[in-house]
This record gives structure tokens, C-alpha cells and sequence, in this order.
């Protein structure tokens, strides 16, 4: 019994080069991208719905990719908001990834773009797995589905940057202490930026645009 | 759960190279960095199951886990990094992202790979056949 080494090369290195390749294209393009992880049922196509809001208002082109199991509801939100998307039936998988991510792309003609927003499947544990090549990541999570979200999902936290805690208006409803959530975020990333929304009422969205590098007059 | 399509990828990597292996394959050894979310038991029994009828049906997939190694460009420190690990978070120590010595923000080095190291082979003479 004997072993014998072989090339090390990472499984899942051909995700990478695809993630590596979108992150090339985006740029050469000057689009910024945000990847936009987080629960099911969370707020994320209502956030990014508010975002579409502001960054049309200062003059820049939006695009979106919906991406969902299945069903086109948030395509068509978005669509009705003006923005330019297309969908992305996962058909079943639990995340997007970044060959998908570029067929999207390709679709969506981003040189035409300013800013683009990548909704994920709602899922807290594969999309971590599978970086799609965008500058900013995001994972949104909502009072309502308890305090202890974090604790449950801590992997995905202590490797994203920004964590947006929405449905706060029903945080007091559900018996929610949000400053435990944040505390926890605290705890397991001590650089990682941290807010509060409520995308239904528009409030804290200055934050959240500020935070992503989207001041109130330009991108640039 | 994406455990399925990691092993599938895995063994189609590994078939170029078993081919001109002289012996029986019993052992795969994975090295997976702390940071991935995959399921150690998922991973094992999809390997089991895609592994049936090709040279892998007698190997075993091993998984060790490569720690999150980070540099600091404020200190220089390089290194490990701390982790939480209490009832808060039902005792799984969970890498925290920042430098041990004066945390400031650090590059991370290792802890994101999913890589082979090396197959356990079988030979009936017991020889080294590298």
C-alpha cells in the first residue's frame, strides 16, 4: 500500500477562471456588479428594487439577473421597474455560478451597463461556495426569520462583507432583538459592514447604497 | 447540495491519471479548505455512488482540512486565525477573518481549496510503482 501524489489541482478551479473571466469583462466594461445572496423570502428583490429606483434617478443604466429555481416574478419586477434583465431558471440547483453568470452576461449586453445586480437563489450555504466575479457581495437576511440566523448559518457570514438585516419595521412584531443579530456578525466578522432596512417603507436604503460604493450623484 | 456535481468533477478529473496506475485504487485523499460549505458525509457517499464501474469503486474518499491561513499588511503577521467557538455558535469553531496579532484586515492565504492530494494504491507485489 503506497500513496502517489497527483496534480493538485483545485476541483473547482474552472469556477474560479469563469468567476476571474466574468470580474475581467465587468471591468473592461466599467459596470459594477453586486451579488446579491440571502434567505429566502428576505427582501432581496425588493432592495434591489429600491437600488434600481435611485440609480436611474442619477442617470445610470441598470441591469439585473433574477436568478430563481423557477418562475420569472422577480424578472418581471424588475422589468416593470426599467431595468434591463433577463432570468435565470436554475431549474432546481440551489445557486448560481459564474458559467451561468457569464451566459447571463452575454444576454444582457453590459457594455451597455452601468451597474449590475445578481440575485441569487434563496439559499444561505451553496452561493458561498460560488463566486460569480463581482466586486461587491452582499447577504440579506429579515427579522422575520428569527435572531439566531447567523448561528445557523455562520460560514456564510464570516466570509461576506455586507449583511443587510431587512424587515425591521416587523422586527418588534415577531419579538426579534436585531442587536443580536448584529452582534453575532460582530463576533465572527469583525470588518464586515452591517445594516438595517426596511425596503417596504424605503428606509435605510442611503445606507445600504452608500455602503455598496453608490454615492447620490455617481458611481464613478 | 452541490456534493453530487463536486464528486462527478472530481472523478472525471482523476480517470487520466488512474488509467496508468498498475494496482488497485483504495484510497482518495481530498484535501478541502476550512472556508467551503460542503458536507464531509454527502461528499463521501456521492464519491461512493458515482464511484461504481470505474477505477475508483474500491477507493475510499478521505477528506482532511486545510486551515484558513491569512497574511496581514498592516503587521505582516502570517498565519492562522483565531475562532469562535462557544454556545452561541453550538461549539463549531468558525474561522474569524481578521489578524490574530493587531486586527486590522488581512489577505486570506489558504483555507477556500478543494484539492486532490494523493491516491492510495494496491499492488500485489507490495512494490512502490511511482
Amino acid at each position: 500500500m503506497h500513496n502517489i501524489h497527483v496534480n493538485g489541482e483545485d476541483i473547482l478551479k474552472r469556477q474560479l477562471e469563469l468567476a476571474e473571466s466574468n470580474r475581467k469583462q465587468l471591468n473592461d466594461n466599467q459596470v459594477t456588479a453586486v451579488s446579491v445572496m440571502g434567505a429566502i423570502g428576505s427582501g432581496k428583490t425588493s432592495l434591489i428594487e429600491r437600488m434600481i429606483d435611485r440609480l436611474t434617478e442619477q442617470g445610470l443604466t441598470v441591469g439585473t439577473v433574477a436568478g430563481d429555481s423557477a418562475g420569472d416574478d422577480d424578472h418581471q419586477r424588475f422589468l416593470s421597474r426599467g431595468a434591463t434583465s433577463i432570468n435565470l431558471n436554475t431549474q432546481d440547483d440551489c445557486h448560481l455560478d459564474a458559467h451561468r453568470v457569464n451566459h447571463a452576461m452575454g444576454h444582457l449586453h453590459i457594455e451597455g451597463l452601468d451597474v449590475l445586480f445578481i440575485e441569487n437563489v434563496g439559499n444561505l450555504i451553496c452561493p458561498a461556495d460560488f463566486p460569480l466575479g463581482t466586486a461587491k457581495e452582499m447577504v440579506v437576511i429579515s427579522t422575520t426569520e428569527g435572531d439566531d440566523m447567523v448561528r445557523k448559518h455562520p460560514k456564510i457570514f464570516a466570509q461576506t462583507d455586507i449583511l443587510v438585516l431587512n424587515k425591521m419595521d416587523l422586527a418588534d412584531a415577531v419579538g426579534v432583538d436585531p442587536e443580536r443579530i448584529m452582534a453575532d456578525y460582530a463576533r465572527i466578522n469583525p470588518h464586515g459592514q452591517a445594516l438595517q432596512t426596511d425596503a417596504r417603507h424605503d428606509i435605510g436604503m442611503d445606507e445600504l447604497m452608500e455602503a455598496l460604493g453608490f454615492g447620490c450623484t455617481n458611481t464613478q | 447540495m452541490h456534493e453530487y456535481s463536486v464528486a462527478a468533477e472530481l472523478i472525471n478529473a482523476l480517470l487520466p491519471q488512474a488509467e496508468k496506475i498498475e494496482g488497485k485504487i483504495t484510497g482518495v485523499i481530498l484535501k478541502k479548505g476550512e472556508l467551503r460549505i460542503l458536507s464531509d458525509y454527502a461528499l463521501v457517499s456521492a464519491f461512493q455512488m458515482l464511484a461504481e464501474g470505474t477505477l475508483f469503486e474500491h477507493a475510499k474518499l478521505v477528506i482532511e482540512q486545510i486551515p484558513v491561513s491569512v497574511s496581514c499588511p498592516s503587521c505582516g503577521y502570517e498565519g492562522y486565525v483565531d475562532h469562535v467557538s462557544d454556545d452561541a455558535f453550538h461549539f463549531i469553531a468558525v474561522p474569524v477573518l481578521t489578524c490574530p496579532r493587531c486586527n486590522s484586515e488581512v489577505d486570506l492565504q489558504t483555507g477556500r481549496e478543494l484539492v486532490v492530494d494523493s491516491l492510495t494504491v494496491e499492488t500485489s507485489t507490495g512494490t512502490n510503482a511511482d
